[in-house]
């Protein structure tokens, strides 16, 4: 017992993880899922310090704007990427929702018969899923167009 | 044809190339064979049945995992091939991989049936019946041929060796939608821990790549609904009462069915 | 002890993940359109102080809401993704005490400016 306790678990490691590259659709949405999640966190605990400044009253709140200002069209970058993560993110997981919590999109257990398609991954998911890349792209795009205005350019 | 297989001794890893003759109807484990019969004696892989039903030849073919028998090389659309062995599982030896892990996390779902009065199950009045819609409820989920498969494709797996997979959580789930068991709350305990049922994203690979359509994604889904609808409403799924079991027991005097028929209608 | 009443279950986790998700789908909406070019304002204007002061103040409780749903939604997510990668016990403990650390910070600090204002 002593020995099998000392052996370490095998583990592949996030690469194989989060590289959906041969896989279906859905688990790419998996790998997409967790990086804006992570993405969003990051940003949110920034943001709340930002918005911290509104406090400390109108001149640190200037201070603030200016250095993120300093950030030139990076700062607009990097908003557009949060402003996509927090569309696909809330997308996806409605979608989830409705997997999870409802057993929606998942089709009746079946007798399997070659060539087996599974239920959960057909149809109906799949229109889901497109639906909601259609959304995301459309309502992306239109974020990016705003923000180059704001910058500016057009 | 140019098959690279990635090689393992026990020390060090290497990728090695073999040319072999194969026609388009050829499966790759038919390839292996040859390439053990007559080029490499030292290869080893785990076969059986060479049919798809006992599940030991589960590897990477080209990025993703698949019971070699039921892989035919014209399938592939390549003109080589690349065998791995299976992903997230521990290697022993070329494309053979420890099962161990794998066979302890079904166990600990408890895949057996479970009565609350453990008599019934040794001294039954009558058999445990289901209907046809019952059966249906379940029936996909017990195809599984434990070949291990969903594991290598599952991102979880990946990350956290404790997660206990869509193997053992779809075979958790057959048992909880099989109307005879009551196991319910019992193994519902099990599977509600930190790396547990929650610990599915739905990725959905491991329905994806399953050799028999057994489809673990949707039982793990199902699981989720159940499991929540038992914190939050109290209910669980209906199991056969043992009251059902007595009333469907014949009478003690019921007329015997008449001794089967040997004789062939025509002869023989 | 199975019970059906175990607090202690990692699904009570996830129903308030479930739960705060559905809450921000609406809020956060909310929040979105504020910023947006659907106020009329140009990119400038929406960070002007006394445009963002006055929309604390007015939508006081909505941001509240928001705060503690994606400070919860949000950290507890992180903690899923990390008790995930690090399966170890001890990791698995520290990270459980970072992320209850990192949660008090972000809700004193956005709770602060919430009430100062």
């Amino acid at each position: 017992m002593g020995e099998e306790k000392k052996e370490k678990r095998y583990k592949s490691g996030l690469l194989r993880s989060l590289w959906p590259y041969n896989f279906n659709v859905e688990r790419y949405t998996y790998t997409l899922h967790r990086i804006t999640g992570v993405i969003l966190i990051l940003y949110l605990m920034a943001h709340v310090f930002e918005i911290y400044h509104v406090a400390l009253g109108p001149v640190a709140w200037e201070q603030t704007m200016a250095l993120l200002g300093s950030l030139g069209i990076w700062e607009k970058i990097g908003l557009w990427i949060i402003a996509g993560s927090a569309l696909y993110h809330g997308a996806n997981g409605f979608r989830l929702i409705l997997n999870e919590v409802f057993g929606m999109l998942l089709g009746k257990p079946v007798l399997p018969e070659y060539p087996y398609t599974p239920t959960s991954l057909s149809r109906n998911q799949k229109i889901a899923i497109y639906l909601i890349v259609l959304v995301v792209e459309a309502l992306w795009i239109w974020a990016g167009i705003y923000l180059l205005w704001g910058l500016g350019i057009i | 044809m140019k098959v690279r297989i990635r090689r393992f001794d026990g020390q060090k890893e290497w990728w090695q190339d073999y040319e072999v003759d194969a026609k388009p109807s050829d499966t790759v484990l038919d390839v292996l064979n040859r390439i053990r019969e007559k080029q490499d004696h030292t290869l080893a892989f785990r076969q059986s049945c060479q049919m798809g039903s006992c599940g030991s030849c589960g590897m990477v073919i080209n990025g993703l995992p698949a019971l070699a028998c039921q892989t035919r090389i014209g399938e592939l659309k390549t003109e080589s091939i690349r065998l791995e062995p299976l992903y997230n599982y521990k290697v022993i030896k070329d494309l053979v991989v420890d099962l161990n892990d794998f066979v302890n996390k079904h166990r600990s779902v408890k895949p057996w049936m479970i009565r609350k009065n453990p008599e019934e199950l040794e001294e039954a009045p009558t058999e445990f019946k289901v209907t046809p819609e019952q059966n249906l409820t379940f029936v996909q989920f017990d195809y599984c041929i434990m070949c291990g498969i969903c594991l290598a494709a599952c991102p979880t797996v990946a990350i956290d060796p404790l997660f206990l997979g869509p193997q053992a959580l779809g075979q958790a789930y057959r048992y909880i939608a099989d109307p005879r068991d009551e196991g319910f709350e019992e193994r519902i305990d099990i599977l509600d821990d930190s790396h547990g049922v929650w610990r599915c994203h739905f990725a959905g690979a491991c329905s994806y790549v399953c050799p028999k359509g057994v489809d673990p994604a949707k039982a793990i889904q199902y699981l989720k609904k159940d499991i929540l609808k038992y914190r939050l409403l109290h209910k669980k799924r209906a199991s056969t009462k043992p009251a059902e079991l007595v009333q469907k027991a014949p009478p003690p005097n019921a007329p015997k069915p008449p001794p089967f028929d040997f004789k062939v209608e025509g002869g023989v | 002890m199975p019970s059906k009443y175990s607090l202690l279950k990692e699904s009570w986790n996830m129903i308030l993940m479930y739960a705060l998700a559905l809450i921000m789908i609406f809020v956060l909406t909310f929040h979105l359109l504020l910023v947006s070019p659907l106020t009329g304002r140009t990119f400038d204007q929406l960070l002007n102080y006394n445009y963002v002061l006055q929309n604390l103040t007015y939508y006081r409780i909505v941001f509240g809401l928001l705060l503690y749903a994606a400070v919860i939604h949000g950290l507890n997510g992180l903690r899923i993704v990390l008790i995930e990668w690090l399966h170890v016990k001890r990791f698995q403990w520290a990270v459980n005490v970072i992320i209850v650390i990192l949660m008090a910070i972000l809700l004193a600090f956005g709770t602060y400016t919430l009430i100062v204002l």
